[in-house]
């Protein structure tokens, strides 16, 4: 059974190429792996976000045809100027950037944790951004330049308390997710205490803005955010990379030279970052995160999860969640949070319940 | 160590050094060795030198210390007190990436990423080799296809790995390993969960491994933790007996297997004889456990009629 006697001999049949990937040359010294199914994904979702956003920005209470709407992109002149230009525009941009960030949040916060349930809205992140805020409207400081701020200092100062407790001599995936889940407990109810104590018209806006909503954003709030993904460009490019050796155990990482230790904090700390900044911007849009990098990898099926698809299925989410809220029961405009909770809930429930049945079952 | 050596092993295939030159260097070593979990010391002032281009297997009960060991030469591990040489440097010293040009190590029991193909995974083994403008080259590709065919798994390179058996999948581990290319090589238990067909397969893989090339350079220097006392003694160059901690003795396996050492390692009383086909020291356990034991009272089952052998019951 066993006559595998022959060393040399087959070594020179097919050369043998990780199985889905086209190694892509740019010049002298660069070589890269492709995914070709992800590269197929990432393409139908441009031409989707595409058509997303032309929909976006022609439905509203006036309808505006395609062809102004390009025409005011193009900065040519039109009757649609203030619609198009003015309000929605800007909308949908700062709603095509929380939704890409809140994606590349998502899919690096669950590939460090090992686990579709982590994403910054679950695990305290969110709700770190959300007491911090909160707590400041209700003494009083509602000026939307600082608000963002405080959020994202909230979100990342949950995160790092997060990152203490579950690490002993090291980060262990469920202890950092459980650890978190119950952070997000406590730091809920802190946020439910402000909004008790505080004035009542301060709890409402509160509370529409821990929905996560779009309304009333415009480029001042397109701006920081913008500016962020774009400093954070060459990090999460790395971490596309990285990503391939965390997905394993420690031990086979490490011996594979990983520094392992450095690469999670630096995943984290990144998608924290973008998390919390998000948050920040459009308040804690749920499911937006937990959602969009698991529906990518099972798009793509790569055996990491795919940060670009992630970001483009994220601001599809969210901007055609928010043409939904806007739209839908016209003339009342819902939060755009409200929609990504509701396709978003019971997702997660069957995820669980997908999660229980093959773990109790054998693999096949 | 002792001379209950029954026969000259003329025919085994362990110690065959074909030059004489290079025979006692050794890249790899630990210096007085502590190695403790949180504060139980498991491993006590080891000192150990991995010979190159040989098969060094450890040996020993439950909770030795020998998986621990193993794990500490390939820095999984930080030694409580003591130190991993690798070319004399400590490996503290040494930057993880470049130890993994050396070092491939295969613990236990991997856990490969959810829905990752073979040849994907394999491919992951040339991570030390790559950098973020160099994702592929000529080198991985010739040391992805050359581990899968030494390991026989090319024909399932498109094969996810969930899907795989427990044989295949030991071997796509083993493949990546030697992806890593590496001129040391350490396994930790890799027959576990294996059938006895498919645990000869690996051993032989290790050995031919070991072996040193028709141009005559040096073979890889494997360490390995095996649970199975005789399937060391085969394939060992050399065997580390470990008991609590401490190295017992270490050798040749047709030096050092004495049925004194098999009562003091594991405490278990046993005949040594030549395995009929390698002439390797063979480990043959008293008898086992009968009913007709005189010890037992003889009320219970009725079998108590010719007593056999009754083996060497402690």
């Amino acid at each position: 059974m066993s006559d595998t006697r022959t060393p040399e001999k087959a070594v020179k049949s097919a050369r043998v190429r990780p199985a889905g990937y086209a190694v892509v040359k740019a010049g002298p010294r660069g070589r890269f792996l492709l995914h070709r199914r992800a590269s197929v994904v990432v393409t139908a979702l441009v031409v989707l976000l595409a058509a997303v956003c032309v929909a976006y920005l022609c439905v509203g209470e006036s309808f505006v045809a395609p062809g102004e709407v390009v025409k005011v992109i193009l900065g040519q002149p039109s009757s649609a100027e203030l619609v198009v230009g003015t309000l929605r525009l800007p909308r949908l941009v700062v709603g095509l950037l929380v939704g890409a960030a809140f994606g590349v949040a998502g899919a690096l916060i669950q590939t460090v944790a090992r686990n579709p349930l982590a994403s910054p809205d679950i695990i305290g992140i969110s709700q770190g951004a959300s007491a911090l805020t909160v707590g400041a409207m209700t003494f009083g400081i509602t000026s939307y330049t600082v608000l963002p701020y405080l959020s994202v200092i909230g979100g990342v100062a949950a995160a790092a308390l997060v990152y203490v407790f579950a690490w002993r001599g090291g980060l262990h995936a469920t202890r950092f997710v459980l650890i978190g889940i119950g952070f997000a407990v406590a730091l809920r109810s802190v946020t439910t205490l402000f909004l008790t104590k505080g004035d009542y018209l301060v709890a409402q806006q509160a509370q529409i803005w821990m929905t996560g909503s779009l309304n009333g954003r415009g480029w001042s709030e397109a701006a920081p955010i913008g500016w962020t993904l774009l400093v954070l460009l060459p990090a999460i490019a790395w971490a596309a990379r990285a990503q391939r050796t965390v997905t394993m155990d420690d031990d086979t990482a490490t011996a594979l030279g990983v520094r392992l230790g450095r690469v999670r904090l630096g995943l984290v700390a990144l998608g924290v970052v973008l998390a919390s900044v998000a948050t920040g911007t459009a308040g804690p849009v749920d499911f937006v995160a937990l959602l969009a990098p698991q529906v990518a990898r099972r798009m793509t099926r790569t055996a990491q999860i795919p940060l670009l698809s992630s970001a483009l299925l994220g601001a599809v989410i969210v901007v055609l969640g928010d043409l939904l809220a806007r739209r839908l029961f016209s003339p009342t405009e819902l939060p755009v949070g409200v929609l990504t909770a509701a396709v978003g809930a019971p997702y997660l429930i069957w995820l669980i319940i997908r999660g229980h049945r093959s773990r109790s079952g054998g693999t096949a | 160590m002792s001379p209950s050596r029954s026969t000259n092993a003329s025919t085994g295939p362990a110690p065959s050094p074909t030059t004489g030159t290079a025979r006692r260097e050794s890249r790899l070593a630990a210096r007085s060795l502590t190695l403790a979990y949180e504060d139980r010391t498991v491993v006590h002032e080891l000192d150990l030198t991995v010979p190159d281009g040989q098969v060094t297997v450890i040996v020993g009960p439950n909770a030795c210390g020998k998986s621990t060991t193993l794990r500490a030469l390939g820095r999984l591990l930080k030694p409580r007190g003591g130190a991993v040489l690798l070319d004399g440097t400590e490996l503290a010293r040494i930057p993880t990436k470049e130890i993994a040009r050396s070092i491939g190590l295969l613990p236990q029991t991997p856990v490969a990423p959810e829905a990752i193909t073979v040849s994907d995974l394999v491919a992951r083994g040339r991570q030390p080799h790559q950098s973020w403008w160099q994702q592929w080259s000529e080198a991985d590709e010739r040391a992805v296809t050359d581990a899968m065919s030494r390991t026989d798994v090319t024909a399932l390179a498109e094969r996810p790995v969930d899907e795989l058996s427990g044989g295949q999948r030991q071997r796509v581990w083993i493949a990546m390993a030697l992806a890593q290319d590496t001129d040391l090589l350490l396994l930790d238990e890799p027959t576990t969960y294996l059938d006895i067909a498919h645990q000869v397969e690996v051993l032989d893989l290790v050995r031919q491994l070991a072996s040193p090339a028709a141009d005559g350079t040096r073979g890889r220097t494997v360490v390995t933790v095996l649970h199975d006392l005789n399937q060391a003694a085969r394939y060992a160059d050399r065997l580390v007996a470990m008991k609590e901690g401490r190295i017992v003795a270490e050798g040749a396996p047709g030096d050092i297997v004495t049925a004194e050492l098999v009562a003091t390692v594991f405490g278990l009383e046993a005949v040594i004889v030549p395995d009929p086909v390698t002439g390797s020291p063979l480990v043959v356990p008293g008898a086992p456990w009968t009913p007709s034991t005189p010890s037992a009272p003889a009320s219970s089952v009725s079998a108590s009629t010719s007593a056999p052998t009754p083996g060497k019951v402690l």
